[in-house]
Order: C-alpha cells, then structure tokens, then sequence
C-alpha cells in the first residue's frame, strides 16, 4: 500500500483537515510517527496524476495545516509506504525537529519584482543604433548591448534584492532569494515572517510598492514554509 | 492563498500559478519516492516547462490588470472634468493618489 504524503508536524490534529479533501478526492487522515505525526491519505498503487485539482488539492490540505499549526509540507507528488515514511522520520528525527523548531509560529511570504519596462528600452535602443550601421556592426553592437546589458542586469538585480531585503528588515526571520537577472522576474524572495506580524510585513509591503511604481510587486501568503523546511534533500 | 489585502487578487490564473510554484519546487523529499510521471514525462520537466510558461502569463495578467487601472483612471478624470470644469489636473492626480 502506499499513501501520499501533504506534510510533517508535531502538532498536527485530525480535526483541522475536517471536511477537507486531498488528491484525488480522497479523505485526508493523520498518521502517528512517534513524536511527529504526518497528514496522508490512502491513494493505493495508483500515481497521482499532475493536474490543477491536485496541485491545489496539495497546497489545500497544507493550508488547512498551516490554520492550526506550522508544519513541514511535502513537495507536491510525493508517495511513501507508510513502512518507508516511518523510516524517513525515524533516521531525520533530529532534523526534522529542529526544522519544526525554525518554522514555529511563523509562516512564509512570497514577492517576485519585475521591471516594468526594461526590456521594451533596450530594444528600441538597439534598433535606432543598428539602422545607422552595416550588418557586421550591428552584429557587433547587438553582442556589446548583451554583454553590457548583462552585467548592468546583474548589478541591478542585486540592488533590487538588497532594497527588498532592507525594505523587511526587522520583520522576515530568514529569506531565500533567488535572482534571475536575464528574465522577466528578477527577483523571486521568500520570507519567514512571524504570524503576529503578518499585518505589519503587508503594510511595509504596501509602502514599497508605492515607492517605486517602475517596479512589479506580486505579493503572496501567508503559505506554508515551503521554501524553509527542507532536510536531507 | 493569494495575499487579497495587499494584490486585490481576483485572478485565479495567478493564483494557481503561485501555487505551482511553490508545490513543484519546494518541500520535503523522501529520497526516490517522488515518483510521478506524466506520459512517461518526469515531474521535474513538466514542473520546469510550467513554470518557464508562468512567468509569461504573470506579466501578461499583471500589465491587463495595469490596463484596467489606468482605463479606471482615465474615466475618473473624464468625469471629474466634465463635473467640475477647468478641475481636471487636481481631480486626476488625486485619483492616482488613491490607486
């Protein structure tokens, strides 16, 4: 048999994933792993299949989670026998545990950046120079603008990255920021942000925002601590 | 799931595609039990080819969104002006105040 797995926690209940559904439909159940419990539910040999329902039917029952307590949620598609959950909390015990312990009480917050018209400026800014110019130096010019327009992307997306960071300082306990200075999002941070102070996080939030209308703000969460809980990956 | 309060998130595409953002690429793994394949095709790759796919549709449902808001905006300082004649400019930056 094999069950499919929403998430991790020590202080999981039943009742919070009352009148909640998982993948597939199907009921969501706690399963007791000693100190830890895990919220899983019976899916047989089936695979689960990669769908908008269960993609969201994941995130829901770790929502529902999330309502009650902070857990440590699965990567969506993850199926274990219940045998080899067992095993897997037994030998992380101590990882897990101190996971759990950096996560309590605190949720996670996500904001991507980007740029409102960046690329359109550079492009018609190659265009005018490369109609004054032969072929073989427009090529030229064209690999210049990259080379330059990369590192210039680079230094800005670290800017952007230290201006956030600066932005909720004080309020996110710990982020992971990833930077992709080539594309559209350039920027892609989430925070770990104390429950109680979730408010204060979306007002400081809202004053970035309107200190730089060039930029694209997309706020989310609270979610649960996805990007927090990793152990042994 | 989407922060309402502070995106005013209306729109389920941006929803769900924050959702597969973080249900794809993050969270616990048990070593070699995620095993989900479509079509012979592994969770990773569909996960990437999603995601690659997300950041065009977060701008093109973002710049819409701005769209309707300047559309907002326009018909709040039309209106302004035909009500209150020769107010047009105070009308209009107190609108884009509001926004």
């Amino acid at each position: 048999m094999s069950l499919y797995v929403y998430c991790l926690g020590d202080e999981l209940s039943e009742g919070a994933f009352e009148g909640t559904t998982g993948v597939g439909g199907a009921p969501v159940r706690l399963l007791s792993l000693g100190r830890l419990s895990a919220a899983v539910s019976d899916t047989g040999e089936e695979s689960v299949a990669v769908t908008e329902e269960n993609l969201l039917a994941h995130n829901r029952v770790n929502a529902a989670a999330l309502a009650g307590s902070t857990p440590l949620p699965f990567r969506f598609g993850t199926r274990a026998a219940p045998e080899r959950l067992a095993e897997y909390a037994a030998s992380n015990e101590a990882a897990l545990a101190e996971a759990l312990a950096r996560v309590r009480g605190r949720v996670e917050m996500g904001v991507k950046l980007m740029s409102k018209a960046e690329g359109e400026g550079r492009e018609a800014e190659g265009k005018s120079e490369d109609a004054a110019v032969g072929r073989g130096t427009a090529f030229l010019l064209k690999k210049r603008r990259e080379v330059l327009g990369g590192e210039a992307a680079k230094l800005r997306a670290e800017a952007l990255a230290a201006w956030l960071a600066e932005g909720v300082a004080g309020l996110a306990r710990e982020s992971s920021v990833r930077f992709s200075p080539s594309e559209a999002i350039v920027v892609r941070a989430a925070h770990l942000v104390e429950r109680e102070r979730v408010e204060e996080y979306r007002r400081r939030l809202r004053g970035l925002r309107a200190a730089r209308p060039d930029l694209r703000l997309l706020a989310s969460g609270p979610w649960p601590p996805y990007s927090f809980g990793e152990v042994g990956r | 799931m989407f922060d309402e309060k502070l995106e005013i998130d209306e729109d389920e595409e941006l929803s769900l595609l924050e959702t597969l953002d973080h249900v794809i690429d993050h969270g616990l793994v048990i070593a070699g039990e995620v095993t989900i394949a479509v079509a012979g095709v592994d969770l990773i790759f569909l996960g990437l080819n999603v995601l690659l796919g997300s950041v065009e549709t977060v701008e093109r449902v973002l710049g819409e969104r701005e769209r309707r808001v300047e559309l907002l905006l326009g018909q709040v300082s039309r209106t302004a002006f035909a009500s209150v004649s020769g107010a047009k400019d105070t009308h209009a930056a107190q609108a884009g105040e509001g926004e």
